[in-house]
């Protein structure tokens, strides 16, 4: 039941990519390897090179695949079944990497790099997040001044940048004061590995996804011409979030197919390993437990499904790949963790590949927007401009969400942790439509099953949400952080 | 409370959320400050919890500059007033 493509061919291309992705998984690629060594063997990149792995998002007179996004979904989700760390490097390739060059780039700046990524032969990295600026992507410290007509001068330095260490073409996110017309407008820049001034440095040391390059990026006096600008100056912060839209779907899908392995390695763990003289899957609790593990990737495949359905629809596109991010985020940890518990001690070992799906399911909670900033910004969203709300969850979440801006107008608007409620209220009903909608379209008996434990779950967690925080919480952070 | 210091607290309110400066009223929030949506709506909601005045989520999301942020300040400020 796992992901598919959006068209017949596409699935047929999929097929063909996953036929490819396994028979090298076999061979030659080795995930606890990766792990310990940090970086993924040349060999395997270019092998996924062969297959395409690497154009599928790049539009076929550049020499990609043309995938939907739920194409793309589909392949970073097999690839995550088989190794995170390789998943991560393809899926930002195909995501933030050469999203904003594939969807706003001038035709030059196309045609002189997308055949080029298509075929693998160059990689693509992101640069966002600076020292001062994660969450708060307006804070954005790296400038890019005309310093001469059709001249672009930029400094800054970039942290945390995914295949920084491996990528030849980076989109930045720069200020670009005045340009466009704007005081305080943002661009896209393309900027080349080769251009004077920039230097990716520094692989970090990280608790998972040690096979991923991540580096910090420092832009020192590069002079590029004002044409590598990405689509309209001073529109960047519009662009960008059209591409965090799709770089946060592309990673939750990943969270699919790691979660979908931590549940068939559980599911066949439980089946297999006997205690008190039966299969730990005789056991009520671990059936529950179970249970809910393959309702939660079920409604993460379904979340995945849903965002995708809604490629064309951009501000839709927006709010439901954020809903993605963080409900796959969290329910790939839920499971992977489950999964850790339900294989007992064995769990804990490295050789069962379980501390490793853990290590690297727990960065997606943070990167491409951290969850809890995501979750206020959810809430309020919909606080500002409220939405028709289906299903019963969603009716009883609108009444709420309506007694609240009655009640505080728009000083609910910094009542954070009621936003933050309401998003982790807004993400459960949209996981809930997603799910009934999914098992509504496969049409079994086992759809249902699993869409109806899903509504059960996700309505027993819903209903805290709908109490007012607990009070007094000012007095002991200040406590706490207070200088004595 | 006269209206220039009511411009200058609305000013000044502003200034911690954002790094351009001057702030000028014909400043628009999001395009020549910086603040997206709901980094507008949480001004507003400060300048309502500031000044004590109770501003609808409608009214609050029709503001799109500093000088629109000050007019509506001003605006309940003289209602309560009344």
């Amino acid at each position: 039941m796992a992901l598919a493509g959006r068209t017949a061919e596409e699935s047929q291309l999929l097929g063909a990519l996953r036929d490819g992705v396994m028979r090298l998984a076999h061979v030659e690629i080795r995930p606890r390897q990766i792990d310990s060594e940090g970086h993924i063997p040349g060999s395997v990149l270019s092998a996924l090179a062969e297959m395409g792995a690497f154009g599928l998002s790049i539009p076929e007179e550049h020499g990609g695949a043309g995938f939907s996004l739920q194409g793309v979904c589909s392949a970073v989700a097999t690839l995550a079944e088989v190794d995170r760390s390789v998943a991560t490097t393809i899926g930002l390739h195909l995501g933030l990497g050469t999203r904003g060059l594939i969807a706003y780039g001038s035709e030059s700046l196309r045609a002189k790099h997308l055949p080029e990524l298509a075929a693998g032969r160059k990689i693509a990295a992101f640069a966002a997040t600076e020292a001062g600026a994660g969450s708060d992507l307006a804070a954005i410290a790296t400038r890019a001044i005309e310093v001469a007509p059709g001249r672009l001068r930029i400094d800054g330095t970039k942290i945390y940048v995914t295949n920084g260490g491996l990528a030849h073409v980076f989109t930045i996110a720069a200020a670009t004061p005045m340009l466009g017309g704007a005081r305080r407008g943002h661009s896209l820049i393309l900027l080349e590995k080769t251009d004077a001034g920039l230097e990716a440095t520094g692989e970090e040391h990280k608790l998972g996804l040690r096979g991923s390059s991540t580096t910090c990026l420092h832009l020192e006096g590069v002079e590029v011409p004002a044409d590598r600008i990405i689509g309209e100056a001073g529109r960047g912060m519009e662009q960008l979030h059209q591409v965090l839209a799709w770089g946060r779907t592309a990673m939750a899908a990943g969270c699919c197919g790691a979660a979908r392995i931590a549940l068939q390695l559980t599911a066949a763990h439980v089946a297999t390993r006997r205690q008190f003289g039966r299969p730990l899957a005789a056991f009520e609790v671990v059936r529950g437990q179970l249970a809910d593990m393959a309702a939660l990737v079920f409604a993460m495949e379904a979340l995945v499904e849903h965002t995708c359905a809604a490629e064309s629809d951009a501000p839709l596109l927006a709010a439901r790949s954020r809903a993605a991010k963080i409900f796959c985020s969290e329910a790939d940890w839920e499971v992977c963790d489950l999964a850790v518990q339900l294989h007992g001690g064995a769990g804990f070992i490295e050789e069962t590949g379980l501390p490793l799906l853990l290590r690297d399911a727990r960065i997606t909670r943070i990167f491409e927007g951290a969850n809890d900033v995501l979750l206020v910004s959810h809430g309020a969203a919909e606080a500002a401009a409220p939405t028709v709300l289906r299903t019963t969850l969603g009716e009883r979440i609108a009444q709420h969400r309506d007694e609240l801006r009655a009640r505080l107008g728009v000083r609910l608007m910094t009542r954070q942790r009621l936003l933050h409620r309401l998003g982790r209220l807004l993400v459960l009903r949209e996981a809930v439509e997603a799910a009934a909608l999914r098992a509504e379209a496969i049409g079994t008996e086992e759809a249902r099953a699993l869409a109806l434990h899903f509504a059960q779950l996700a309505s027993s967690r819903a209903a805290p949400l709908f109490a007012e925080p607990v009070a007094g919480i000012d007095a002991i952070s200040l406590a706490l952080t207070e200088p004595r | 409370m006269n209206s220039a210091e009511i411009d200058q607290r609305v000013v000044h309110m502003i200034s911690q959320l954002c790094t351009v400066r001057p702030i000028q009223p014909k400043d628009r929030l999001r395009e020549d400050l910086g603040l997206d949506s709901v980094c507008s709506m949480e001004l507003l909601s400060m300048l309502a919890e500031e000044f004590e005045v109770d501003i609808s989520l409608e009214e609050a999301m029709a503001v799109t500059t500093v000088g629109g942020a000050i007019d509506m300040t001003r605006r309940h400020i003289e209602n309560g007033a009344h």
